[in-house]
């Protein structure tokens, strides 16, 4: 087995190479970061719209909502960047190819998600890291060493929840082979994530914080920097609740990954 | 003719194949407008109408949207660009069938296939489950054909991104930017009465507002004049038509540059 600093040394190899082959073409490079521009900032838009016609929603200001919108922004980078390859399980599982990465002395989880280095997630990245700075200097949120270590442990908890939900929908390909509607219907979950968790009734908001918790992908995480006084102590929790999603994810990569059994050709 | 209705056929019988996955789409459907309609109650916590619009309309405006933009979502843009970079397309060229219309016939199938696996189901639901109470008058009896109408501009806007394939092969960009542009422009999320008015008058004079906008408000109020409702229909065959001439225009100086490696 690879220790850890081999695995990163070896991820930067490969996406070295990946980047330089993309960057073959330039333009389409261009064109898909316009393309994750609009999409990144469509929910923020339609956020804009409301705010022209309500002071709040549901007790939070516009400005709020653009530093919630951008925590989810950063938080959901890290699927788009590192595990893009997801959407693609079910063609290597449906035509077989995924036999391949039996075959490595490497975890098959970091092979397959190493194929592919998702350049254009970039640009939401650094748009999530702009409008969280804008909306801290509008908010007057003070950051101090503490503050700016609690953001790090968050996000990394936060983009996990994601990671997760999104990981094992597209591990349904093992199962169902065309796992696309499972998929879809993770990333249409993810989009609900910014909305303030309590515009929702019990059984909704019980849904979005224990059952699917997309609550922490962005609303729970973001109220530790909005309103630190008002905040629940388990609030704090939530890179543990990232931490065990994944666990639990991982526990279902390796079920289907052991019941596979090729396409017989 | 006889050869596209057996496209059409062809396009719904592919379509049923996956019908788990219609289980996970009527799903999504029915989450979405769960969500849409908690945001929309706390919009309208404090006040009765907003812009004139009622927490029925809005809701039956914006769940009604969710499940349209499904229907219409066929993904026939990926689909030409995969057989423009393929090479495939070539296969209909040598044969006597017109393009845009046997990616249409495609598209459609997907849309029937569409309609009766989802929007249906999806229906039963508003009127069980969220209580509903649609309003009658003659909007009604026009909204199927402004949903058809709808489908066709929709479908030409899909038709054009598609053929940028010819271009560049960037279609997951050009690809995003229009479904953003569209459902955001046309009023698929959010009602056009909510834009600040200097934007909204732009938005009624460009295309996208007849893909949702339209049928959405026949439903959502149907008891307007005739007169009214039938110049709405008016625009949407004015785009329609224009919509069909400019994709075929395109098509035609877009195929001049198509060059298939081997065979």
């Amino acid at each position: 087995m690879l220790s850890l600093r081999e695995y990163f040394r070896l991820y930067f190899i490969i996406e070295a190479q990946y980047i330089k082959a993309r960057m073959q073409y330039r333009v389409d490079f261009i064109i898909s970061s316009i393309g994750m521009f609009f999409s990144s900032l469509a929910t923020l838009g339609v956020f804009w719209v409301l705010f022209n016609s309500i002071p709040t929603l549901a007790g939070w200001t516009f400005m709020e909502m653009v530093f919630i919108y951008a925590f989810y922004m950063i938080a959901i980078s890290p699927m788009q960047i590192l595990f893009d390859q997801t959407w693609f399980l079910r063609y290597a599982v449906q035509q077989g190819t995924f036999l391949k990465y039996y075959f490595r002395p490497l975890n098959m989880m970091f092979y397959f998600m190493s194929e592919r280095f998702d350049l254009k997630g970039l640009t939401q990245l650094a748009l999530g890291i702009g409008l969280l700075i804008y909306a801290s200097i509008q908010l007057g949120i003070a950051w101090s060493p503490l503050r700016l270590v609690l953001l790090f442990a968050t996000l990394f908890g936060a983009s996990l929840v994601l990671v997760s939900l999104a990981v094992s929908a597209g591990c349904s390909a093992f199962w169902i082979t065309n796992s696309f509607p499972v998929l879809n219907l993770a990333w249409k979950l993810r989009e609900f994530s910014p909305y303030p968790m309590n515009i929702f009734d019990g059984l909704f908001r019980f849904t979005f914080t224990f059952i699917l918790p997309i609550g922490f992908i962005a609303f729970y995480p973001a109220q530790l920097f909005l309103r630190p006084d008002q905040v629940a102590p388990w609030v704090y929790l939530s890179p543990l609740v990232g931490i065990l999603t994944f666990a639990l994810t991982y526990w279902i990569w390796t079920k289907g990954v052991n019941g596979y059994s090729g396409t017989g050709s | 003719m006889r050869g596209y209705l057996a496209l059409l056929r062809g396009s719904i019988t592919i379509g049923l194949v996956y019908r788990v996955g219609f289980l996970f789409t009527i799903f999504g459907n029915i989450l979405y407008m769960a969500v849409a309609f908690f945001l929309w109650q706390s919009i309208y916590q404090n006040t009765s109408t907003i812009h004139g619009l009622t927490f029925n309309e809005t809701f039956i405006y914006v769940a009604l949207g969710s499940t349209i933009f499904v229907l219409l979502k066929t993904y026939a843009d990926w689909q030409i660009a995969h057989e423009i970079e393929d090479g495939t397309i070539s296969i209909y060229l040598t044969k006597p069938v017109d393009y845009q219309l046997y990616a249409l016939c495609l598209s459609l199938g997907s849309t029937l296939t569409n309609l009766a696996a989802i929007t249906v189901p999806v229906l039963l639901m508003m009127v069980l489950v969220f209580r509903v109470n649609f309003p009658l008058g003659p909007g009604l009896l026009l909204f199927p054909v402004s949903l058809f109408m709808a489908f066709l501009i929709s479908y030409f806007f899909d038709y054009a991104t598609g053929l940028t394939a010819f271009y560049t092969e960037s279609i997951w960009g050009i690809g995003t930017t229009k479904d953003i542009l569209v459902s955001i422009l046309a009023g698929a999320l959010v009602p056009l009465q909510f834009f600040p008015d200097a934007i909204q008058k732009v938005l009624l004079l460009l295309p996208f507002q007849a893909v949702y906008y339209t049928p959405l408000m026949m439903i959502t109020r149907p008891n307007q004049d005739w007169g009214t409702l039938l110049g709405m229909l008016g625009i949407q065959a004015f785009w329609t038509g224009v919509l069909f001439v400019a994709t075929r225009l395109f098509y035609n100086q877009a195929i001049k540059v198509l060059r298939v490696a081997g065979g």
